[in-house]
C-alpha cells in the first residue's frame, strides 16, 4: 500500500528541524496513541488515558518546552525562522492519530506565543514561566482564554470590535492586575492547564486598543474556578470548560507585552492557528486514507475489487486529490507565515485573511470528502473501529475552533474588497 | 407543532388518525424523551428502551398494518404512506434512532400485510408476535453490501450476507460476521436477504432472534443512532420453515425497500425540523458584532438561515411526495418496481444528503454550541450521519438509477 508520505508537501520547504521533530512525533503517535485512541471519547471528562498518552511527547520529548529560548530548557521554536513548517508537521502527524490532542498541543503553543515570538519575546515572563514546563517531568499545558458567554467569535474579531465587547476587567492596583470575569470554551481548561493566557478589557466598552489587554494567569492563584469538562460530539483529548476569575491578583508584568501591542500580536495567534488547523486537516484525511486503503482491500463489488469498479474510483479520486491539493496549500501558508519578508508580518489583516481563507477553504473540502468517505464505506464508515467517524466528528469541531466560518468569510472579504464596515 | 406546519406538507391528504397519531407521539415523546434529555442524555435502559416500548407497544406501532382479525389495526391501505412519514417525523424530532428502529418495523408489516400484496400465511405466521404481547418486537433487516467473494453478487452488484439452503419443507442459513441494519445485539426479528444456492435469484427469510444457531457479539461503538444496539451476527445451520421464507426474487426486496426508505425520509424530515427549532432559538437570541445585532438579522447569516429553510422545506415535500407515490401504487406502479423503488431511493438519499449539509451549516452558525452535547444538535447530525451510511453508498445508488433511467446494458 502506499504511504501517506506519496501525498506532496514542497520539499523545499523542509528543514532539519522538521525531519527530526517530524519522525519523533510520528514514532509517538502510532506507539502511544493510536492503539489506545478508541477509548478516547469516554475518558473525556478524566483523561485517564488521554494524559498517560500525551506524557510522552509533551514532557519526555520536551514539546510543551519548544517555545521557549534555549538558554531556559526551552527549543528555541520562537526565535526560529521555520516555526510554522515544522509546527506543520508536527501538527499534521499528531492529528493523524487524534486531532484534539493537536488542538490541545496548540492551545498549549499559541499563549506562549505572545511572549517567546521574536520580535516581541518577553524575556521576564519567558525567565517567570520557564520552569513550569521545562523543569517537570510531567505534561504540563498552557490556556488561551478568550471566549466569552455574550459572545464568542467576536472577541477574536479584534480589527472591527476592537475588544468592545470583553467583559473580563483587569483593573490595576499598584503593582498588581485585578482580573474579574467569566470565560467559556477554552482548551486546555476544565482544570488542566496551569498557566492562562486571558483577554481582558482595562477599559470595558472601549474600542482603543490600547485598552485590550492579554494578561496571565496561573491556574492556582486565588479566585480562579474551574468548572467541569464539557461534553462535545468529538475532541474528547481538548478538554473545555467555563473559568470564572473572582478578584484575582497577579502581578502587574504579567501582561503579555503591552498596551497596543497585545492586540497587535493576537493576529499572530489567529494567522498561525489557522495555519495549525489546516494542519489538523491534512494530519487527520491522510489517516483515513490509510484506514480507508485497509478498508477496499478485501472487499468486492460486481465480481471484481471495489477499489476498480470504474464509479468507486472516481470517489476515491476526489478524496485523494483534496489531500494532495490541501497539503501542498498547508505547507504553503506554514512557508508564508515563516517567510514575513516576502510575504509580510504575520500579525497583519493581510496575513490574517489569507489564513483564514486557506483554513476554512480546507474545512469545507475536508469535510466533503471525509463525508463521502464515510457513505462509500456503508454501515462501517459509522463504526468506532474504522476511525473514520472519529475523524469526522473531529474535524467539525476543528472547523468551529478560533473562529466560526462566518468570521472567516467576513475577515477575508473584508481584506480582499477592502470593505470598510463588515 | 404549530411552528412546524410553516414548512409546508399536503395537509389535506392525511386523514384525522394520522394527524391523531402524530400528536400523540409529539406529546408522549415530549413528555418521555426531550424533557429528560439533559439529564438521561442517550441511555438505552432508562430513555431509549421504555420509550421505544410506548412506541411500538403503548402507541401501538408494531401494530397497525396487520390485519384486525389476527388483532391489528388493520391501517393497511397503501395510504397508510401518509401516517407513516407524519408519525415518523415526530418521533425523529424526539430521537432519529426511535424513527430508525420504527421504521424497520413498519416496513416489515408492509412487506407482508399491505392491501395488494397481502400474504396471508406470513400475516397468520408473524402477526401474533406483534399484536399478541406486550413487549415491542424489534425488526433488523440484514441487507447486500460489498462482498468477499463467497457468493454471487446481485443484479445491482452487491452480495447477500447469507446463504440459504433449501432443505426438505424449509431453508437452512449460514453467513459470518453479518452486519445488520440496526439491533444486532436485542433484535427478535431479523428479515435477511439471501443468497439462495445455485440458483440466481436470491430470498428474503424472516428469522426469529431466538433461533438456535443465531450467535451475535458484542455490541460496538458507533458514531450515533444509540437507541439501535448493534452487534454483528453469525449463523451456523439456522433451520427456518418455509412459510418465513416471504418472497424470491428481487421485486419483493426492492418493495420491502421502497417502504422502508420512505419511513427512513420521515425520520430525516423530523432530524431536519428538530434541527430548524433549536437554529430557530439561537437566531431569536443571539447578539453578533457587539452592538446589539441580532443573530439571524445579519444578511450573512440571514441568508444561510434561509438556505436552511429552503432545504428543510423541500426534503419535507419530497418525503410527501414519496408518500404520494407508494399510496397510489394504480397510477404510479408497484412500491416493487424498478421506478418506484428508484424514486424512493434517490428521494431517502437526497433527505440524508440534505440534512447531513443542513446541520453542518446549522453547526457553523451555532459554532461551538452546535457541537456541545448540552445544546442537543449535535445528536441530530451524527444520528443523521449514521442513518446515511446504513442506507449504503449513495454513490453506488446512482447505479440503480442510471440503470433505470439510461437503460444501461452492462452496468
Amino acid at each position: 500500500m502506499r504511504s501517506i508520505e506519496e501525498f506532496t508537501r514542497p520539499l523545499e520547504y523542509v528543514t532539519p528541524l522538521d525531519k527530526v521533530l517530524g519522525d519523533l512525533v510520528k514514532s509517538w503517535a502510532e506507539n502511544e496513541v493510536m492503539p489506545v485512541r478508541r477509548q478516547f471519547d469516554e475518558d473525556w471528562e478524566r483523561h485517564e488515558i488521554i494524559l498517560p498518552a500525551f506524557k510522552k511527547l509533551m514532557a519526555e520529548y520536551g514539546l510543551q518546552r519548544a517555545p521557549f529560548p534555549e538558554d531556559l530548557g526551552g527549543m528555541g521554536l520562537g526565535r526560529s525562522d521555520a516555526t510554522c513548517v515544522a509546527v506543520f508537521r508536527v501538527f499534521e502527524h499528531i492529528a493523524r492519530a487524534d486531532s484534539g490532542m493537536g488542538l490541545a498541543f496548540g492551545a498549549h503553543i499559541w499563549p506562549m506565543e505572545f511572549i517567546t515570538f521574536k520580535p516581541h519575546e518577553n524575556r521576564r515572563l519567558c525567565e517567570e514561566f520557564a520552569p513550569i514546563f521545562c523543569d517537570t517531568t510531567r505534561p504540563v499545558f498552557a490556556a488561551m482564554v478568550m471566549t466569552e458567554p455574550q459572545g464568542g467569535s467576536d472577541i477574536e474579531n479584534v480589527e472591527i470590535i476592537k475588544g468592545s465587547t470583553l467583559q473580563t476587567t483587569a483593573v490595576r492596583e499598584g503593582d498588581e492586575w485585578v482580573i474579574n470575569g467569566h470565560k467559556l470554551w477554552a482548551s486546555n481548561t476544565g482544570g488542566l492547564a496551569e498557566l492562562m493566557a486571558v483577554y481582558c478589557t482595562t477599559n470595558p466598552g472601549s474600542e482603543d486598543l490600547n485598552d485590550f489587554a492579554v494578561i496571565f494567569v496561573p491556574s492556582n492563584t486565588p479566585g480562579v474556578t474551574h468548572g467541569k469538562p464539557y461534553e462535545k460530539a468529538g475532541m474528547a483529548t481538548d478538554m473545555n470548560s467555563d473559568v470564572w476569575f473572582e478578584d484575582v491578583r497577579v502581578p502587574v508584568w504579567y501582561r503579555a507585552i503591552g498596551p497596543g501591542e497585545d492586540a497587535k500580536w493576537v493576529g499572530e495567534i489567529m494567522s498561525t492557528g489557522n495555519m495549525g488547523i489546516i494542519a489538523w486537516y491534512v494530519g487527520s484525511m491522510m489517516n483515513i486514507y490509510e484506514r480507508l486503503q485497509e478498508f477496499l482491500e478485501p472487499r468486492k463489488y460486481r465480481g471484481r475489487p471495489l477499489k476498480e469498479d470504474d464509479g468507486v474510483a472516481g470517489a476515491l479520486a476526489d478524496f485523494a486529490s483534496t489531500i494532495e491539493a490541501l497539503r501542498i496549500l498547508g505547507y504553503q501558508s506554514a512557508r508564508m507565515l515563516d517567510r514575513q519578508d516576502l510575504y509580510g508580518e504575520r500579525w497583519k489583516p493581510k496575513a490574517v485573511a489569507k489564513a483564514r481563507a486557506h483554513r476554512y477553504f480546507a474545512a469545507d473540502k475536508s469535510l466533503e470528502a471525509v463525508g463521502k468517505v464515510m457513505n462509500l464505506m456503508e454501515a462501517y464508515g459509522a463504526d468506532r473501529d474504522w476511525d473514520v467517524e472519529k475523524h469526522w466528528r473531529d474535524l467539525k469541531i476543528i472547523q468551529l475552533v478560533e473562529g466560526s466560518k462566518q468570521l472567516c468569510q467576513i475577515e477575508v472579504a473584508r481584506w480582499f474588497f477592502e470593505c470598510e464596515t463588515l | 407543532m404549530a411552528q412546524l406546519d410553516i414548512f409546508h406538507y399536503p395537509r389535506s391528504r392525511l386523514k384525522d388518525v394520522d394527524l391523531a397519531l402524530a400528536s400523540s407521539l409529539e406529546g408522549m415523546l415530549e413528555k418521555e424523551v426531550t424533557s429528560k434529555r439533559l439529564e438521561l442524555k442517550e441511555d438505552y435502559e432508562n430513555l431509549l428502551r421504555p420509550s421505544l416500548e410506548k412506541i411500538l407497544v403503548g402507541i401501538g406501532m408494531q401494530k397497525m398494518l396487520w390485519p384486525e382479525a389476527l388483532g391489528g389495526e388493520d391501517h393497511n391501505k397503501p395510504d397508510v404512506s401518509y401516517t407513516i412519514v407524519s408519525a415518523l417525523e415526530q418521533a425523529a424530532r424526539a430521537d432519529v434512532g426511535l424513527a430508525f428502529l420504527a421504521a424497520h418495523s413498519l416496513s416489515l408489516q408492509a412487506a407482508m400485510a399491505l392491501e395488494g400484496n397481502y400474504d396471508e400465511d406470513a400475516c397468520r405466521a408473524f402477526a401474533p408476535l406483534f399484536c399478541d404481547g406486550s413487549a415491542p418486537v424489534i425488526v433488523s433487516f440484514v441487507l447486500a453490501t460489498y462482498g468477499k467473494g463467497e457468493v454471487s453478487p446481485l443484479k445491482g452488484g452487491k452480495y447477500p450476507q447469507v446463504i440459504a439452503t433449501s432443505a426438505g419443507d424449509g431453508w437452512v442459513l449460514n453467513g459470518k460476521d453479518i452486519r445488520p441494519s440496526c439491533s444486532g445485539a436485542d433484535a427478535d426479528l431479523f428479515g435477511v436477504l439471501c443468497s439462495v444456492e445455485s440458483e440466481d435469484e436470491p430470498a428474503f427469510v424472516v428469522m426469529p432472534g431466538d433461533a438456535s444457531g443465531l450467535y451475535r457479539g458484542a455490541e460496538f461503538k458507533k458514531t450515533g443512532l444509540a437507541a439501535s444496539r448493534n452487534a454483528e451476527i453469525s449463523l451456523s445451520d439456522v433451520k427456518v420453515p418455509a412459510v418465513n421464507c416471504l418472497w424470491r426474487g428481487e421485486e419483493g426486496f426492492r418493495r420491502l425497500l421502497s417502504w422502508y426508505y420512505l419511513g427512513l425520509a420521515g425520520a430525516g424530515v423530523g432530524a431536519l425540523l428538530a434541527s430548524y427549532e433549536l437554529i430557530k432559538e439561537w437566531g431569536d437570541t443571539r447578539v453578533i458584532k457587539g452592538r446589539g445585532h441580532i443573530f439571524k438579522d445579519n444578511p450573512l447569516t440571514a441568508a444561510l438561515m434561509g438556505e436552511i429553510a429552503k432545504e428543510i422545506s423541500v426534503s419535507r415535500l419530497l418525503a410527501y411526495d414519496l408518500a404520494g407515490l407508494l399510496a397510489e401504487p394504480e397510477t404510479y406502479g408497484d412500491a416493487g418496481s424498478q421506478s418506484i423503488f428508484v424514486a424512493a431511493s434517490m428521494i431517502a438519499h437526497d433527505i440524508y444528503s440534505t440534512a447531513e449539509n443542513t446541520i453542518h451549516r446549522i453547526m457553523e452558525l451555532m459554532a461551538s454550541a452546535g457541537y456541545a452535547k448540552e445544546w442537543q444538535l449535535e445528536r441530530y447530525w451524527r444520528d443523521v450521519k449514521t442513518v446515511q451510511c446504513y442506507m449504503g453508498s449513495a454513490e453506488l445508488a446512482k447505479h440503480d438509477y442510471a440503470r433505470w433511467f439510461y437503460q444501461t446494458k452492462t452496468l
